[in-house]
């Protein structure tokens, strides 16, 4: 399966985010993608970046670096970086390395972002 | 006489003879045409000279049809005319001017009898008989003769006519056939071929009609080997034409048709029509056109043979057997025999392949392999076309061709057994060097090869050639990465004294990439004991080099007696600094106490799944506490966890891939609360083995990460 089979990324503005919208399996194969989506992406009157992981059925070590990689960069950009919360296996992956610490977690792609 | 030929002119010519001189002094017959003029056919007279003359004076002053001429007044009347004497002036009355009149009346015209030539009805023209001055004048009795006469002569003339427009129709027919580029041939009942156009002459190699009309029935049949689609052998029974003639449904066949003599293979359409008697209503031939498909079906047959190679020369990476099967595919489909000798590294060939459906043939060309294998400097055959690279065809090899290939008496005995008409030796052409040759034959009895095999052999050995190299390329790489994997693990695993330990590694499923799983297992200190199970993120190159870091750093400061905490921690610190940023890393260490009845374990975790220590009789249970993974955020938290290992338990550690592998199943290969039963009572070895083969099982057998497991029990009571 090729990495476009295997995960959709639909980037969407917000009053003031970018949200990339995840669909599918980020993995070995698909991570790539994730990182070219927000080089992509248009950060102008963007005051913060939102990953919705909502779609995100399977994550792997791979893809929690692309998230982590995504998250540095936006953060080095002085913009704020949130995640929605992901099925159960992204949940489990994200506890069991506790990397959910370093994340902020909000309810809906367009709920409030805090500093 | 006036029925045997049907030759009009020479009929007519023998006719007005037959009169001359009993019946008359000269004798004409005069014929309307299409368009109603009237001309001379023939004339005879006994001096034969006024004959002459008169065809000359005709041909000058051709009679009127509408004129007062005797001739022309029958012709119009259908009724005869008797001119018993005839006076100058008389013949000057219907002479067609005063030449005309003065050679009738110096020819000494005396008496004359036209009679019409009629046949079904119409006037065909006119038969004159003239006496001249000295004979006697004709009376009623020579009148009655001469229309008898030209009664039979006139059914003569008709036939003939009709005969010459049915040989102008068949002749504009066959004119029409003979230019038709497909061949029709026309048989009869017995299976005799009447008629063939040019095409035909060809399509059956005869030199002409003749010896077509020499051939017994079925004789030229049996020039040819006529396969069926599928290549089965035709009767002569299930051709169209013999179908039509049993009264079956004939639709199109498609055959395959080999001519015996020079094994030229063809491909042809046959259809066949009935003709029918129109006499007797009957079939009474069927006429059969030979449609040559020949280029069309090759190529369809190339692109056929090349997909089915393709999908073979793709199916695996193992290309003695990948071979195997395209010699296999080739010597069913493109000739007879094939074989594949690959280069070996010191430059000698290597038969890796060889195929022919006979099993006799095939022991023959295995034996003379053995024999007399190709050399790589020879100068014709597998070796040249290796050196060189360029693809050959030999065609009706010769004795003498033979002989000067053979290197002595018996290889030329085992050569000849062999049989080979034809050969195409072909590149094994990978896109950088030529890495062997394929072989094709053709023996006596089998189809010839041509410049289309000769182009799909090239095509199948670049196609071949690329797959081997991949193939080799990929075994190559594989290799690599074993000995670089090899190199991140231990080589053994130690002797733990009052432990059994066990591991398993399973690469994921391409073998060409170095997995980033890793486990160490060396002692650390007062004692003690250290396991390590790891993974690094990523595949090949970069997650190596972390890997043998994360590995050679958790062995240094081991060293160091630290808390195993901050063990990671430093870990972590190292990793930090590591370029390109970003290196992520889980880690579970395990630091084993001092065996008793049962030992401590102190379990820390960074981003790595929970051990398991699985017991007899429950359910298998998680230890440890989640930390941060390594590598990728600060700061990080982990925590030391103490537990118990005792008698009959299992502390299990493993990496994500044994989970992982069961993404595409609800059903996880390690679920806790099956695991022990599954297990039970196994020795060490064979649970891990349990463990793997259900993990691989899981992901379908194709897991996308490596799968590493380590297990540990304490020697069981009363020694090890």
């Amino acid at each position: 399966m090729s990495a476009e089979e295997q995960l959709h990324i639909t980037a969407r503005q917000g009053p003031d985010r970018l949200i990339l919208e995840l669909e599918g399996e980020l993995d070995m194969v698909s991570s790539g993608l994730l990182e070219e989506a927000l080089a992509g992406a248009d950060l102008d009157g963007a005051r913060a970046v939102v990953l919705d992981l909502c779609g995100v059925r399977f994550l792997d070590s791979t893809g929690l670096r692309a998230i982590f990689r995504v998250r540095n960069a936006v953060r080095e950009s002085g913009r704020q970086f949130a995640v929605t919360q992901g099925s159960a296996q992204v949940q489990r992956l994200l506890s069991l390395t506790r990397l959910d610490e370093h994340l902020q977690t909000i309810d809906t792609p367009d709920a409030a972002v805090l500093a | 006489m006036l029925s045997s030929s049907l030759d009009l002119a020479t009929t007519m010519r023998h006719v007005v003879q037959l009169t001359v001189p009993r019946l008359a002094d000269l004798c004409v017959i005069d014929l309307r045409d299409r368009e109603g003029a009237i001309s001379e056919l023939a004339a005879a007279s006994a001096d034969g000279e006024l004959s002459t003359r008169l065809e000359e004076l005709r041909s000058r002053f051709p009679l009127d049809p509408a004129g007062a001429h005797p001739v022309a007044r029958v012709i119009r009347s259908g009724e005869a005319e008797l001119l018993a004497e005839m006076s100058h002036e008389l013949l000057r009355s219907f002479a067609q001017g005063s030449e005309h009149a003065q050679f009738m009346i110096a020819g000494r015209y005396r008496s004359a009898i036209v009679a019409p030539l009629t046949a079904r009805g119409r006037t065909l023209g006119a038969l004159s008989t003239l006496r001249l001055t000295g004979s006697e004048p004709y009376d009623q009795g020579d009148l009655q003769f001469v229309c008898e006469l030209a009664r039979r002569a006139a059914l003569a003339i008709d036939n003939s006519q009709l005969f010459r427009d049915v040989q102008a129709v068949e002749r504009r027919l066959e004119a029409v056939l003979r230019n038709l580029a497909e061949a029709i041939t026309v048989v009869d009942g017995a299976g005799r071929t009447v008629f063939a156009n040019q095409a035909a002459l060809e399509f059956l190699g005869l030199a002409s009609p003749a010896e077509l009309a020499q051939a017994k029935p079925g004789e030229i049949m049996s020039r040819f080997i006529v396969l069926s689609e599928s290549g089965q052998e035709l009767e002569l029974d299930a051709m169209p034409a013999r179908r039509l003639f049993r009264g079956e449904p004939a639709p199109p066949l498609l055959v395959r048709n080999i001519v015996r003599a020079t094994g030229e293979e063809r491909w042809v359409i046959v259809r066949a029509s009935p003709i029918v008697d129109p006499e007797t209503g009957r079939m009474a031939y069927a006429a059969n056109v030979f449609e040559d498909v020949t280029q069309v079906k090759r190529a369809q047959l190339a692109e056929a043979f090349m997909a089915g190679a393709s999908r073979v020369l793709a199916s695996s990476m193992d290309y003695g057997e990948t071979l195997q099967r395209v010699a296999r595919l080739a010597a069913g489909q493109l000739a007879d025999w094939c074989a594949v000798d690959v280069l070996g590294e010191r430059g000698q060939l290597e038969r890796v392949a060889v195929h022919h459906d006979d099993p006799e043939k095939l022991a023959l060309a295995e034996l003379l392999d053995r024999s007399y294998r190709p050399t790589l400097d020879e100068a014709l055959g597998v070796g040249a076309v290796i050196r060189s690279g360029e693809a050959r065809m030999f065609n009706d090899i010769s004795a003498e061709a033979l002989a000067s290939y053979a290197r002595d008496a018996e290889h030329l005995r085992l050569l000849r057994q062999m049989g080979a008409r034809d050969v195409i030796i072909v590149p094994l052409a990978a896109p950088a060097r030529t890495l062997g040759a394929i072989t094709l034959v053709s023996s006596r009895n089998g189809r010839r090869l041509v410049d289309a095999d000769l182009e799909v052999a090239v095509r199948l050995g670049r196609r071949a050639g690329t797959a081997v190299e991949s193939a080799r390329l990929y075994t190559e790489r594989s290799r690599i990465a074993r000995v670089l994997q090899r190199a991140l693990l231990p080589d053994s695993l130690p002797d733990m004294p009052g432990f059994q330990i066990a591991a398993s590694y399973r690469p994921a499923g391409e073998l060409d990439e170095v997995g980033g799983d890793f486990y160490d297992v060396f002692p650390c200190g007062g004692g003690s004991w250290m396991l390590v199970i790891g993974d690094v993120c990523g595949k090949g190159a970069e997650a190596a080099s972390v890997t043998a870091l994360a590995r050679h750093t958790l062995r240094a400061v081991s060293m160091l007696e630290m808390p195993p905490a901050a063990m990671l921690e430093l870990l972590h610190r190292t990793l930090r600094q590591q370029e390109p940023e970003g290196q992520m890393c889980t880690v579970c260490v395990v630091v084993v106490g001092s065996p008793g009845v049962c030992a401590r374990l102190t379990i820390a975790l960074a981003g790595h799944p929970r051990p398991l220590i699985v017991g007899p009789g429950e359910t298998a249970s998680a230890v440890g506490e989640p930390g941060t993974v390594l590598g990728m955020v600060d700061p990080i938290t982990v925590s030391e966890v103490a537990v118990e290992l005792c008698q009959e338990q299992t502390l299990l550690l493993y990496t994500d891939g044994v989970p992982e592998a069961a993404r595409a199943r609800a059903q996880p290969a390690l679920a806790p609360e099956k695991l022990s039963a599954r297990v039970h009572g196994l020795a060490l070895q064979d649970m891990l083995q349990v463990i793997e083969t259900a993990a691989v099982e899981s992901a379908d057998g194709q897991p996308q990460d490596d799968i590493a497991l380590l297990g540990l029990r304490l020697a069981e009571a009363g020694g090890r």
